[in-house]
């Protein structure tokens, strides 16, 4: 039982055991596997192209056209920046958006291996393949993080450069960063608009004078002022304030609506963008792990890619508003909610949502979660989802 | 050249088997389906060795079997001496394999998709990368996307993939498929030139032609066993042949054999008669045949002894195809 003594001879030595230099067996994946793995994913230029136009072209376009019309219409059109516009671009298109586009980029690093036939080819060289499924993490967050940096960077500057050079409060415009003293200042000297426009919770009888006399013209039903009653407001009576009367009246207002001033900000701050920053990152990065071990798990770009649309745009905002007493627990679990409740406060409406306990302005419309509570259900998904992806590729025949 | 092959070894170590790959029992299923049936096989190290089988016969299956492409049900293997599963990143270190038709990524350029193979391998293989483009005849569209490629590029383009692994052994399912006569040519070339170097190519096909202008030794496998194996000069030399013979009268040239203790099965044809007798039958039986048909007044103008090819012989031995030997 032997072959012929020549052929023998010819042949290489067997490569002893354990003496794999490049580790190939390891579970860690080396630079060189994670750099192919973007070259991979970034030469994909359609899909590239659909990235870019989701992350950057749309806030781009939709700033540019604001800045257009504001510049050429300042009268009829506002400011292209401002707390608003920061608000609704990255709660209204960068959340959901970036999520869309980081779950496609993670459908595709996880399933275009096996269907176009290189999966086979990678096994053969021994490597391990969890390390192979490893290594598109770092390589797909490697392109999908930056792309929504840039655009969120892009929002950010705008809406910073581009804010409105006034506050406009209750309808009034009125110079940003005013003291209370300041402030009193100001509604001195702009007492009809204060008188007619800003909120009254009562107080000195000064004021109810004023509102009375119809000495003030807010061009309501005779002449007189159309009051914008708080809780308490004036009641009626009838005498003729002296112009110091109606001064004193307009700083009382302004002491009374100084604290609603100040909650209002012409341009995001540095800390709500950096915090707002994180957190818009923090749901492209939950949105392409669960994608990568989606479409492991299915082997397939299209369906992972329709299943993880229908998660954040169909199941989310329903699971997260509607309050359903027996399935509670069940609508906690969804990622998505979890990720509202991180919200940093002061920004808009997430999925006509809101951010979490001291969080953002819709709090009450989402179903209740506390923080830490949130955090583990990220975490869940996270770590669930890569390890369901990473056991389907150990597994999967190749 | 002559290879013989031998029964199982008993407690040999990994380094010092003389096999490239070496099957025990080897057994694949898909439910009821047997798709590798206990499969002893042993490829010696160092020669080009045809692995056959008709379609279904489960040819791919062990292939992908032996390289980790999908889990074996029971039975052993090793590859160039390692077990396998046991030790499959050092096995297949040194390993390179077409499984089916080579497919890559389209939108990449070839030598992009070698150098994603090549990041998964050792740091050396990115060197090898230019060398093995240039082997295979692609260097010069080394830089096209692969979505361009020919399927004879791509399983060039797959023939590179292995080598730059340097492999000690290749795995070749079929890689003659789309390739056209001239290609087929350089793909034998280079298979011989390999295992001139003293690689082990293993080469699966059903060009029965092919592998018997390319191979040393060969495997048989008919549903899912394998039910021979051993160098093809030995193989043909235990087959029956077949005995042409140009002659008048043929139809009564037949009815003088049939009467005769000669032996084997006589075909009559327009022109003469073809013969086919049992393996290790003497010469002095083909005298004898001469000597009948002279004796019976029939004018032999050719009589020869023709050699069984490997296509006969395979359909011989394959029960669906032909008669079981």
């Amino acid at each position: 039982m032997t072959a012929t003594p020549e052929l023998i001879a010819s042949a290489p030595a067997p490569i002893p055991l354990g003496s794999s230099p490049d580790r190939r067996g390891s579970w860690i994946p080396n630079g060189g596997l994670i750099t192919t793995r973007i070259m991979e994913l970034r030469r994909r230029r359609g899909l590239m192209v659909a990235l870019i136009i989701v992350t950057i072209g749309i806030p781009t376009v939709f700033l540019v056209i604001r800045l257009l019309t504001h510049a050429f219409d300042p009268s009829s059109y506002g400011p292209a920046g401002g707390e608003d516009i920061f608000n609704s671009l990255v709660a209204g298109v960068l959340y959901v958006f970036g999520f869309i586009v980081a779950a496609t980029l993670g459908c595709t690093a996880g399933s275009v291996d096996l269907t176009e036939g290189m999966f086979r080819h990678l096994v053969v060289t021994g490597r391990s393949r969890l390390a192979l499924y490893l290594a598109r993490i770092p390589a797909g967050l490697a392109i999908v993080v930056p792309l929504v940096a840039v655009g969120f960077t892009i929002v950010c500057a705008v809406c910073v450069f581009a804010a409105p050079t006034q506050v406009n409060y209750q309808g009034v415009n009125i110079p940003p960063g005013l003291s209370k003293a300041g402030f009193a200042h100001w509604a001195a000297d702009h007492q009809n608009e204060v008188i007619c426009n800003f909120e009254y919770h009562g107080g000195p009888g000064v004021v109810t004078t004023v509102f009375n006399s119809n000495a003030v013209p807010c061009g309501g039903p005779g002449g007189g002022a159309v009051i914008q009653k708080g809780p308490g407001g004036p009641p009626a009576s009838a005498s003729t304030p002296s112009p110091a009367m109606i001064r004193a009246a307009a700083v009382v207002m302004a002491g009374q609506n100084y604290a609603g001033y100040t909650r209002i900000f012409l341009s995001p701050s540095v800390g709500l963008m950096i915090r707002t920053g994180l957190w818009i990152e923090l749901e492209v990065v939950v949105g392409f792990i669960v994608g990568l071990g989606l479409g492991s798990l299915l082997g397939q770009r299209t369906v992972a890619v329709v299943l993880m649309i229908v998660l954040e745009i169909v199941l989310t905002p329903i699971l997260s508003r509607a309050n359903i007493p027996h399935l509670i627990n069940l609508q906690r679990s969804v990622v998505g909610l979890a990720v509202a409740h991180l919200e940093p406060s002061g920004l808009g409406f997430v999925f006509g949502g809101g951010g979490g306990p001291g969080g953002g302005q819709g709090t009450s419309q989402l179903v209740p979660e506390s923080r830490t509570a949130a955090v583990f259900v990220i975490l869940a998904w996270l770590v669930g989802w890569t390890a369901l992806g990473a056991w389907r590729m150990v597994k999967r025949d190749a | 050249m002559s290879i013989t092959l031998p029964t199982r070894v008993g407690t040999r170590t990994d380094s010092d088997s003389q096999w490239a790959v070496e099957t025990h029992g080897l057994t694949k299923r898909f439910g009821e389906n047997v798709a590798v049936n206990g499969v002893e096989l042993l490829v010696p190290r160092g020669c080009a060795f045809g692995y056959l089988g008709p379609n279904g016969a489960g040819k791919t299956t062990l292939i992908r079997v032996l390289l980790g492409l999908t889990g074996a049900d029971s039975g052993t293997m090793q590859l160039l001496g390692h077990s396998v599963p046991r030790h499959r990143a050092a096995a297949l270190a040194r390993v390179g394999a077409i499984v089916d038709e080579p497919r890559f990524h389209g939108h990449l350029t070839g030598r992009q998709n070698l150098q994603i193979l090549a990041a998964a391998r050792e740091r050396e293989a990115k060197d090898r990368i230019g060398p093995a483009l240039e082997r295979v005849g692609m260097l010069h569209r080394a830089d096209d996307k692969v979505s361009k490629y020919s399927m004879g590029m791509r399983q060039r383009l797959g023939v590179a993939a292995c080598l730059i692994g340097d492999p000690q052994l290749l795995i070749l399912d079929e890689p003659m498929n789309g390739l056209d006569p001239a290609g087929m040519q350089d793909m034998r070339d280079m298979i011989l030139s390999l295992v001139a170097e003293g690689r082990t190519v293993v080469l699966s096909s059903h060009l029965l032609d092919e592998v018997e202008r390319t191979c040393d030794a060969v495997a048989i496998v008919d549903r899912g066993k394998v039910i021979r194996q051993g160098a093809i000069a030995d193989l043909l030399a235990g087959s029956s042949f077949v005995v042409e013979i140009e002659c008048s009268e043929p139809s009564r040239a037949g009815e003088l054999l049939g009467g005769t203790p000669i032996g084997g099965r006589v075909e009559v044809g327009s022109q003469g008669l073809g013969i086919t007798l049992p393996a290790g039958t003497g010469r002095d039986v083909i005298a004898e045949i001469n000597r009948v048909l002279v004796g019976g007044g029939i004018a032999v103008y050719r009589l020869q002894e023709v050699q069984t090819s490997l296509e006969s012989w395979f359909l011989q031995v394959t029960s669906r195809l032909g008669v079981s030997e």
